[in-house]
């Protein structure tokens, strides 16, 4: 019986490489007036990879405040030790058996440094050091989390066998934000997009509702072009369950609005509405992965009444080269969203203007689809390209704010994210400039408490 | 902050009134029997402290270096004020509450200290004598400023620390030698005090007031006074303050001088 699993294991092992590898799709052209673009991958083999080498995430360097390890030389006897230790004014806690190493407690008075330094002195001590502690590391469990570099990238290979590697670094260091949270279930992002699968494994438990759908004048908003799959997962997908992706967000809700057809395409009304419709339903957080060329004081006054209301509004700025779509260049009421690639550059389909306020990775995303979308026995996931990709990571990161700081209003979120980036071409372009904004976002830096320690 | 500053002012009012009361005394020798002991301390004290309601521990380490008169009002009753300056470190207090999170590890803090305390001998047993003990201590801690790191932005933080500490509680003194008087005291110590942040990122800015509050509250303290000369005597205190899962420990040293 027990070989018969581990067969299927395999079988199933094999049948995510084949889709993965045959049938990766790309949003780097990805426009709301433009249809998906998919290109192949080359074949992968490496089934042991899926769950090994994931990131080892430290908390950093932390010991006990009041304790040391130490050896003694080996020539010492068990008394002369004892008087070594009762010199030192230090305890003894335990003697760790095999290795001979004492766990010591130190005087109230001394810090673990000065102890260390009066210890390593000692001709007779072997060696000393702290008491360090280790950490779990929060690293998700989803069979593609290795492939997601715009988590945690550590150089490895972005896709299977055979697929670029990326920069070591060139992430929005998300493991080390989800040690200080992961999402609260109360806070909602809302897709405007062409719409949800209900029934994907990685999404199904995180869908808030049903949703109205603009394009087809209905009140499900189902997915019938697989953007809005993808760009919801990236930001949202059910994390930590074996299965598919991490989300930004791990337990932020969803809630799907479509306003986009089975095209990739929606009318500004549509959008419109749809913004509305999610401020008035609670939606904390709107991901727009589309945009438009023309500027409509109808569509500001949208996203400006959801600013208002605050909600925080991440728009893509547009894959064309050219400058940035609408309404992300409505820049005091939207996050316009530029895309970086696995070695931390812009990349030169992202487009750019100074309303660009930040960046996120946009290059070779791996994300979910719909079901449907590969046929019957299909893995429901792909790759895509896109500032439609690099969008979902600053929503994702929006929400994730809210969770613990739900009195923030939109726009200091907006600031937090844009200010906690990490200016990666200072080199040629310090500050804030056209390409990146502020620079790539960094979760670390916008969640987890800073270090202040030195003066001015 | 307004109560702090008429707190500072009436310590110094009655410490300046107590030295101009001996100095007109020194004046006008009178029949009374009032000694003044100026000197100087040294103390510092490791306390666990509580903040966020209690759900967050860190430890705050103070050490301070004072001036201290010791006036012995009447035989057996003793006043004493302290002023002094202080360096108090708060590492590992963490501020949730502002636009960006800050992990304070910035080492210690300057801060002006003044204190009163009084004791009264109740009553002696052969060579015990048995009093009263009470101390009150206030750290106004001066501002201090740091940059943020790490930021795409420029940012700074800008802390600025206050505690008080109480301590009463019976204390057992033998007098059985001439020069060397040891002493055992049991307090009730209590710690509280708060730590004011704010930061200002471009046109982000927020501020955050902790308050914290010491571990324990129960007390031991071991010490002993020297007489040197007749004139000169020296105070030492190790002080104990258990908790569940450690002792905080104190340390005072004394040099008074007698006229």
């Amino acid at each position: 019986m027990k070989g018969i699993i581990k067969k299927a294991d395999k079988l199933l092992y094999l049948l995510i490489i084949i889709f993965i590898t045959t049938s990766t799709l790309s949003f780097q052209n990805f426009r709301s007036d433009k249809k998906i673009y998919y290109h192949r991958q080359p074949f992968q083999r490496d089934l042991k990879a899926l769950n090994k080498g994931q990131p080892f995430h430290s908390k950093g360097i932390k010991y006990a405040p009041d304790q040391i390890l130490v050896k003694f030389k080996p020539n010492l006897t068990k008394q002369m030790i004892k008087a070594e230790i009762a010199a030192y004014q230090a305890k003894k806690i335990r003697l760790i058996p095999r290795i001979h190493v004492y766990q010591l407690q130190i005087p109230e008075n001394l810090s673990v440094e000065e102890m260390l330094t009066i210890f390593r002195q000692n001709p007779d001590v072997d060696y000393a050091e702290p008491n360090y502690k280790a950490y779990i590391a929060v690293t998700p469990d989803d069979v593609f989390f290795k492939w997601q570099y715009a988590l945690y990238n550590s150089g490895q290979e972005i896709g299977p066998a055979g697929s670029p590697r990326g920069k070591s670094g060139a992430d929005i260091k998300a493991p080390s934000a989800w040690e200080e949270t992961k999402g609260d279930e109360q806070v909602i992002i809302a897709f405007i997009d062409t719409g949800i699968d209900f029934n994907h494994p990685d999404l199904k438990n995180k869908i808030l509702s049903s949703g109205p759908d603009y394009a087809n004048d209905d009140n499900k908003a189902a997915d019938d072009n697989g953007h809005g799959t993808f760009v919801a997962g990236i930001a949202a997908a059910e994390t930590n369950n074996s299965e598919g992706i991490a989300g930004v967000a791990w337990n932020c809700k969803i809630l799907p609005i479509k306003a986009m057809d089975e095209e990739g395409s929606g009318y500004y009304s549509w959008i419109i509405q749809a913004i509305i419709w999610a401020t008035d339903h609670e939606a904390d957080v709107i991901n727009l992965s589309l945009g438009g060329e023309e500027p409509a004081k109808s569509l500001r006054d949208a996203v400006k009444y959801a600013n208002e209301n605050n909600v925080v509004v991440a728009a893509a700025a547009g894959n064309d080269g050219a400058s940035v779509l609408y309404p992300a260049a409505y820049d005091d009421y939207c996050l316009a969203v530029a895309a970086t690639d696995y070695n931390d550059n812009w990349i030169s389909w992202s487009n750019s203007g100074p309303e660009v306020d930040v960046a996120a990775p946009g290059e070779r995303i791996v994300g979910p689809v719909p079901t449907w979308y590969w046929g019957p026995g299909s893995f429901p996931y792909g790759y895509g390209s896109g500032t439609s990709a690099s969008t979902p990571h600053v929503a994702g990161l929006a929400a994730l704010i809210k969770s613990i700081k739900p009195w923030l209003t939109a726009s200091e979120i907006m600031n937090i994210i844009s200010y906690s980036s990490d200016d990666i071409n200072s080199s040629q372009f310090p500050g804030k400039d056209k390409y990146i904004g502020y620079g790539r976002i960094n979760m670390e830096n916008a969640l987890v408490p800073i270090k202040i320690t030195s003066g001015p | 902050m307004k109560r702090n500053v008429y707190f500072l002012i009436f310590m110094m009012l009655m410490m300046i009134s107590v030295y101009f009361a001996y100095g007109q005394e020194q004046a006008f020798p009178t029949e009374s029997n009032i000694s003044w002991k100026p000197g100087f301390g040294f103390e510092s004290f490791s306390r666990t402290i509580e903040w966020d309601g209690k759900e967050s521990t860190s430890k705050l380490k103070s050490y301070y270096f004072t001036f201290n008169t010791d006036i012995e009002l009447q035989s057996g009753l003793t006043l004493s004020g302290l002023i002094g300056y202080s360096f108090s470190s708060f590492n590992s207090l963490i501020f949730k509450e502002l636009p960006f999170s800050l992990d304070l590890q910035a080492g210690s803090i300057g801060g002006f200290i003044l204190g009163a305390g009084l004791q009264k001998n109740i009553l002696s047993f052969k060579d015990i004598e048995i009093g009263a003990y009470g101390q009150f201590v206030y750290c106004l801690g001066v501002k201090e400023n740091w940059e943020i790191p790490g930021l795409a932005v420029e940012g700074t933080a800008q802390g600025k620390p206050s505690w008080m500490r109480g301590k009463v509680g019976p204390i057992f003194s033998y007098e059985g030698y001439d020069y060397f008087q040891p002493y055992i005291k049991f307090n009730f110590n209590k710690l509280w005090g708060t730590f004011k942040m704010e930061e200002t990122v471009e046109d982000l800015s927020g501020q955050e007031k902790k308050k914290i509050t010491g571990k324990s509250l129960l007390e031991a303290s071991l010490g002993a006074i020297y007489q040197l000369s007749n004139s000169l005597s020296f105070q030492a205190e190790i002080n104990l303050l258990p908790y569940k899962g450690g002792v905080n420990l104190g340390l005072v040293i004394k040099g008074l001088y007698s006229f």
